[in-house]
């Protein structure tokens, strides 16, 4: 498998854009402090950072699960924040969205848990996987094959193995047929090996359809290998924004060091 | 079960460290009830006059009763046929319309699918309502509005189980699993679709199981509600015994019995079933195995395997019976229509309370039906104690002595509590301690079944930390498993002490002491008024009650 893995840097239209987003928690939580950046379409980017930095709150911006308290966040070129209703559903529509624990429906099959993301285009409730369409069902057949579960496809969901959940939770979000894809520790429950297939997997698809993906990591190594760009967050503020092509680990360790830490360890280096 | 989520749902209550308290006034309080509720147990003991010698000197009763009992007078087979079916479709149809309620109400009511605070606290007022006005009332209430038939018991069941379907409902879409509902609404979905793909397929396993719960309890209700006019097994039994036919009379209650272990049994197999299925899938999450994957590519909908034509055969067969219950209670919507118009009146008649110039009287039987449920809860105690510990797994010497013991829990469980007062009405004569030793014996069922789940629930480690100091099982029981089950007892017998005080005034219908016999009473002599007071002295009794017991939890948790 040859995936390019430091492509040209993207010259696409800027698909997400933050500028000087905060967000605050009640009473005093600080999760999001004045952070602004562009994303562009295509780009693979990985937010760096300790947990509770502000990354799955930074993510939950980007299709209005949570809304920032200032700033604004553009997607797709129209405002998040001021979406409500159906104008939110329509943009969380073309917004993909994979989670660390998975949270597929245990009890349903695989493939029925891969429609459930064709939901935000078909009219009405759903029950059983009889009532989506055979075109549903057979574009998410399609996509399970593409993340290699098809043999799967009628197993109870809580069945699989945590990759192979999240692989299937990959294809949930493809049905959608996403512009972007968000991916919240996509990988932080799973063994390396398994970790390194779903990330080669969002990787390919992003090359494949152009789709931009935004997504949080714990691990150093997988970030530099897989993303085109590295945000790193501390403390609700980015400190670190660059291409990952030439960057050291040591700079890129850098997001984790608390600011006295480091200046002992550039006395002492 | 019941207590424990009958406790005010954890609405978002922060956690608090855990550190040592101080001993606090409350707690030393809260014992100091709790030996006056012992103390007036055993007093309500003596003061009804139930022993042994009594027991023992009633024996002649029973005996000459059980001469005019036998021989047992059995309807012929195709009336009997007749009237079970009837009796099983208006608690089916019952049944159902209570889960037809109860779902859209749980939706409003739980704290993380409703829309507002508005509608979720009107619909957890409307659960608490439907809960607190007892059936029998509802009973009498549509008897007058409807007449004998099944409208009345469909109605009068399906809205009062709506307090306890729509309470567990609400509790389980409380506890879902939010992951798998956020991911649907990151996909796009619109509330509804939320619902029906994020939500309902968690909880689907806890409805049904619920429901199959409550239409084992609406069948033994269905018995009682035969007094006041629902038709079935119950009215014919009223019947006969009006008539003083006791042979007809027992031979049918004979029959309630058996239908009621029979599903009883049915009932928990299927529930267990559904929750093992549950279970078995989200423990073997590491077996992959995969199923003929080549050719299931091409498909678009499951194979036909056996657990799917088994799961398909299930469908259809609920479907055919709740057809067939619709179309044998004949319900029609003609008639619920026609004389819906008069319900407003007829609610009328129930207003203003009126005491019939027998306050004293009505206090004093209220008085009678405290003392029954006391004592009948004390009994119950005695007995379902140590029944439900050595039906306990963990408890039990063997295993072989927990699953006899079970069985015997659940024998009792499937017995009406009307079949057992009458049993006791044979034996001590109408009155009182009928009541009471009819509610001790039931006991076994409710108690002994909450007892052996709360000693099976302990943390094992600890069990495991006081053996492995040589302690022997004895020690390691009295030591370890009683403690850490020991709070939820006290919630148990409370809840037993809730139960009985409602049970205690049907039981009063058929004879068995209390206020029932008044509630009856009045409305037979269309004094609905008095109906009313009479609900209302046992609803503030049962209010009593649960504020007692909201206490005491919260000051033992």
């Amino acid at each position: 498998m040859t995936v390019s893995q430091f492509p040209d840097p993207k010259s696409g239209a800027v698909t997400i854009r933050f500028s000087d987003v905060s967000k605050h928690f009640p009473p005093d939580v600080v999760a999001l402090n004045d952070v602004s950046f562009d994303v562009r379409a295509g780009e693979v980017v990985v937010l760096l950072g300790h947990s509770g930095s502000g990354k799955s709150t930074l993510l939950r911006q980007v299709d209005g699960l949570q809304r920032a308290s200032s700033g604004t966040v553009s997607v797709l070129g129209a405002d998040v924040g001021s979406m409500r209703g159906a104008r939110a559903r329509a943009l969380r529509r073309r917004v993909g969205f994979v989670f660390q624990q998975f949270e597929l429906v245990g009890g349903l099959t695989v493939l029925e848990n891969v429609c459930t993301g064709a939901l935000g285009r078909l009219r009405g409730p759903r029950l059983g996987l009889l009532s989506y369409p055979r075109s549903v069902r057979r574009e998410a057949l399609g996509q399970l094959e593409r993340v290699g579960l098809a043999a799967q496809a009628f197993q109870r969901a809580d069945t699989l193995s945590g990759g192979q959940q999240q692989r299937a939770a990959v294809a949930r979000a493809l049905v959608q047929r996403p512009e972007i894809l968000l991916a919240d520790e996509p990988v932080a429950s799973l063994d390396p090996e398994s970790a390194a297939q779903v990330m080669r997997l969002i990787r390919e698809i992003s090359v494949e359809q152009g789709l931009t993906v935004l997504c949080s990591l714990h691990q150093l190594d997988l970030a530099l290998s897989w993303g085109d760009r590295i945000i790193g967050l501390r403390s609700g503020e980015v400190v670190l924004d660059a291409p990952s092509v030439g960057l050291s680990r040591e700079s890129a360790m850098e997001v984790y060091t608390q600011p006295a830490m480091r200046s002992v360890l550039t006395a002492a280096g | 079960m019941m207590p424990i989520t009958r406790a005010p749902a954890g609405e978002g209550a922060p956690a608090q460290p855990r550190t040592l308290a101080a001993p606090r006034p409350t707690s030393a309080l809260a014992f100091l009830a709790i030996a006056a509720l012992l103390g007036l147990g055993c007093w309500a003991v003596l003061d009804l006059r139930i022993n042994i010698a009594t027991l023992i000197d009633s024996g002649r009763n029973a005996a000459e009763f059980a001469g005019r009992m036998f021989p047992l007078d059995f309807p012929g087979t195709g009336e009997l046929l007749r009237l079970t079916g009837q009796t099983l479709a208006i608690v089916v149809c019952a049944t159902l319309l209570s889960v037809l309620l109860s779902v859209p109400i749980a939706v409003l009511a739980a704290s993380n699918t409703t829309p507002n605070r508005t509608s979720r606290y009107t619909s957890r007022g409307l659960i608490v309502v439907a809960r607190a006005v007892p059936d029998v009332v509802l009973a009498i209430i549509f008897f007058r509005v409807f007449g004998l038939g099944a409208l009345t018991g469909v109605l009068a069941m399906g809205l009062h189980s709506v307090g306890m379907v729509g309470k567990l409902y609400a509790d389980a879409i409380e506890q879902i699993d939010e992951g798998p509902r956020q991911a649907v609404r990151a996909g796009g979905a619109s509330r509804l679709q939320e619902l029906t793909s994020g939500v309902l397929p968690q909880v689907l396993p806890a409805f049904v199981a619920h429901a199959l719960h409550r239409f084992d309890i609406n069948l033994r209700i269905s018995v009682v509600l035969g007094f006041v006019g629902v038709n079935g097994l119950g009215h014919e039994i009223a019947t006969a015994f009006r008539q003083l036919d006791y042979q007809r009379g027992m031979a049918l209650a004979l029959v309630v019995l058996v239908l009621c272990i029979v599903i009883e049994l049915l009932s928990g197999a299927i529930r267990r079933a559904l929750l093992r299925s549950t279970d078995r899938g989200r423990r073997s999450v590491s077996s992959v195995p995969s199923q003929r994957g080549a050719r299931s590519e091409q498909r678009l909908s499951p194979r036909w395997t056996f657990q799917r034509i088994r799961r398909a055969g299930y469908l259809v067969l609920t479907g055919l019976v709740v057809l067939a219950s619709i179309w044998g209670a004949e319900l029609s919507v003609g008639q619920f229509f026609g004389a819906l118009g008069d319900l407003g009146s007829t609610l009328g008649l129930f207003w203003p309370p009126e005491t019939g110039g027998m306050l004293p009287t009505l206090l004093a039987d209220l008085w009678v039906t405290v003392k029954i449920a006391l004592a009948g809860t004390l009994i119950g105690a005695v007995l379902a104690l140590p029944i439900g510990a050595l039906a306990a797994r963990n408890v039990a010497p063997r295993a072989s002595v927990a699953k006899v013991f079970r069985t015997i829990v659940v024998t009792v469980r499937g017995l009406p509590e009307l079949v057992l007062a009458i049993v006791f009405v044979v034996i001590t004569g109408l009155g009182p301690v009928a009541g009471a030793c009819a509610l001790g014996v039931g006991a076994i069922g409710l108690l002994g079944k909450l007892v052996a789940d709360s000693l099976e629930e302990v943390d094992p480690g600890k069990e495991q930390a006081v053996r492995a100091t040589g302690a022997s099982a004895w020690q390691v029981f009295c030591s370890a498993t009683v403690p850490q089950a020991a709070p939820a007892f006290v919630g148990h017998l409370l809840y037993q002490l809730d139960v009985n005080i409602r049970s205690a005034t049907l039981l009063g219908i058929v004879g068995a002491g209390g206020i029932g016999f008044q509630l009856l009473n009045a409305s037979r002599v269309l004094e609905f008024g008095v109906v009313t007071t009479v609900m209302l002295l046992v609803f503030g009794t049962v209010l009593v009650v649960e504020l007692l017991a909201l206490w005491l939890r919260s000051v033992l948790r």
